[in-house]
């Protein structure tokens, strides 16, 4: 609320003065008006002076860090809609100025949706229930690896938040019966309505069979397939164009799914490094057939990830026409994360498909609650491998300087896991997903029992879903 | 227009030297638009925690019990400011010390 003591100072002086404070103390736009202003703040015998000639004739001071006006005759802070409104424009191009992007705003309800609000009284309030966002979903004859899939992408957060503020803008509004993203955005919907009874996802198993005919028919599916084949139906409803560079793409699939994946051939003759970044939505990893000397207990997913990046030497069958050689050479090839992504997805290679058999690699895979990606991301990983090279360290920028920090970033915690029973000709997947931060569910097709985090470790491990602790906001 | 925050605290020479560091560094924060830019991060920080969450509880709930007429805002931040800064996380204050010392090191003449 404004006062009448400051609606009276508006009339009469006007705000340029509250401008002009902005200008030189709140939010300078220029380094030399931040460090003048800075200068000022330090001075007592300045900012006393100044407080108390606006006191004396007017009552009101503004508080120099939010830019608030406080009325000394009321005796607090008054809220005036046109000052307010000056503030928050004076706040965000501060914000800009500085490259922090526009400031967040927090939701205020215009007129019209106040008015909206009122006239529908109904409302749905998500209740601390753990049940609420669990559904089940029946199985329309082999359709467990759909299962299995939707439950993790409902489950996952990030993925969820966007789809329950409704932020799907269908581009094809009279053909919204063909869009796979509203057809998520119904399944999200559905899943929270409260109702308890399994879902059919038939509208979804039908838009699968129609963009993606090798996932067609009644036959059983690989779970990882369809994943992906998901993920590259959604991204292209969700772009609806083809001129969209990959490794740039912005829809939410790529926003949350997508990392970048550095390779480095070294030829070994002239020891030239050729770089290349390939885009990735998950990675498929193998699993060893023999376990390394001095292992002890089961293989972990730190050690298959430790394999992926290792230099691998590609042998003389293999040789690599090297730009500087000009000749085909033998060289070594490493992988390693150049941008990790917001969900990492590990796909762990169980099934095996050579020539001479089709068979189900049953190795036990340790994989962890909480798990750190610091060692795999390039510049850590080939600062590891290489042994003298301390010439970069010299010109490492700030931004290095803090990813090697104590403090990483590259934390990710387990939200859903994907489990594969049978034999490759014939078995079923079920799914453990996580909901309200720390209660997991195992999901078997319209079943959904409560599970302990040492039922999800324990299990086998076909598909795993990791979501990253902290986002960076950019 | 000079400096003098510290010269009126009285002293020994070794924490007159450090105040004068402070306050030099308070400066290049704020020149450097760094000092924003660490708000910012504390901010999303302790959003992600849930900290801005719970003690907007708290303030709520003393708002409630006051009767919002009675509550004026300079007593409200002194009443919650307490529990605010003990329920900090430790992880946040660590990150934004060493984003801080990182700040330090970059500077020249300090």
């Amino acid at each position: 609320m404004s006062c009448a003591h400051l609606s009276s100072f508006k009339t009469n002086h006007g705000i340029d003065s509250y401008i002009r404070l902005h200008r030189a103390l709140i939010t300078p736009l220029s380094a030399l008006g931040r460090s003048q202003s800075a200068l000022m703040r330090q001075c007592t015998k300045c900012s006393e002076r100044m407080k108390q000639s606006v006191l004396h004739i007017h009552n009101l001071s503004v508080e120099l860090t939010c830019g608030q006006v406080f009325c000394h005759v009321c005796g607090d802070y008054v809220y005036d809609e046109e000052l307010e409104a000056l503030n928050d424009h004076r706040f965000n191009q501060y914000h800009v100025s500085l490259g922090l992007g526009v400031k967040f705003q927090p939701w205020k309800a215009s007129q019209q949706e106040i008015s909206l609000l009122k006239k529908h009284k109904k409302r749905k309030v998500l209740s601390s229930s753990p049940t609420v966002g669990l559904r089940g979903l029946v199985n329309l004859g082999n359709t467990c690896f759909m299962s299995v899939i939707v439950q993790s992408l409902i489950h996952t957060p990030l993925l969820r938040d966007y789809f329950l503020s409704d932020r799907h803008i269908c581009s094809q509004e009279d053909n919204k019966e063909q869009c796979i993203v509203c057809e998520i955005s119904r399944l999200f919907q559905e899943f929270y309505s409260g109702a308890k009874s399994p879902l059919v996802p038939h509208v979804l198993l039908h838009m699968t069979w129609t963009h993606a005919h090798h996932l067609a028919g009644y036959e059983q599916q690989d779970a990882h397939e369809f994943f992906i084949a998901t993920l590259d139906l959604l991204h292209r409803h969700l772009i609806r164009r083809t001129d969209v560079n990959p490794s740039n793409c912005d829809c939410i699939v790529d926003t949350i799914f997508t990392g970048k994946l550095q390779s480095d051939v070294v030829c070994q003759a002239c020891r030239n490094v050729s770089t290349t970044i390939d885009p990735f939505w998950d990675i498929s990893l193998d699993l060893p057939t023999v376990l390394p000397q001095n292992q002890v207990g089961p293989v972990s997913l730190h050690h298959c990830l430790e394999r992926f990046t290792k230099p691998e030497h590609l042998g003389s069958t293999a040789k690599i026409k090297c730009s500087i050689c000009k000749s085909y050479q033998e060289s070594t090839k490493q992988l390693t994360m150049k941008k990790l992504p917001i969900v990492a997805s590990f796909h762990l290679k169980r099934f095996e498909h050579s020539s001479r058999l089709h068979k189900k690699i049953t190795t036990r895979v340790a994989f962890p609650e909480h798990l750190d990606m610091s060692p795999f991301v390039s510049h850590m990983r080939n600062s590891k491998s290489e042994t003298g090279g301390s010439s970069s360290s010299s010109s490492t920028s700030s931004n290095d300087a803090l990813t090697d920090s104590p403090i990483r970033n590259n934390r990710y915690t387990l939200f859903a896991v994907i489990n594969h029973i049978g034999t490759i000709e014939a078995g079923h997947y079920m799914s453990y997903i996580r909901q309200h931060r720390d209660k997991w569910y195992l999901c078997n097709d319209h079943q959904i029992v409560p599970a302990s985090i040492h039922d999800v470790l324990d299990s086998e491990g076909y598909l795993l879903f990791y979501h990253k602790q902290r986002l960076e906001y950019s | 227009m000079s400096a003098a925050a510290s010269s009126s605290t009285p002293g020994s020479s070794s924490s007159s030297g450090h105040a004068e560091v402070k306050s030099l560094l308070h400066q290049r924060l704020i020149e450097s638009g760094e000092k924003e830019r660490l708000k910012e991060h504390l901010k999303t920080r302790l959003v992600e925690c849930g900290w801005r969450d719970q003690l907007k509880l708290s303030a709520k709930e003393i708002i409630r019990q006051k009767g919002l007429e009675h509550v004026k805002l300079d007593e409200l931040i002194a009443e919650i400011t307490p529990k605010g800064r003990a329920t900090v996380p430790d992880a946040v204050k660590r990150e934004l010390l060493a984003r801080i010392k990182d700040f330090l090191a970059q500077q020249e003449n300090i």
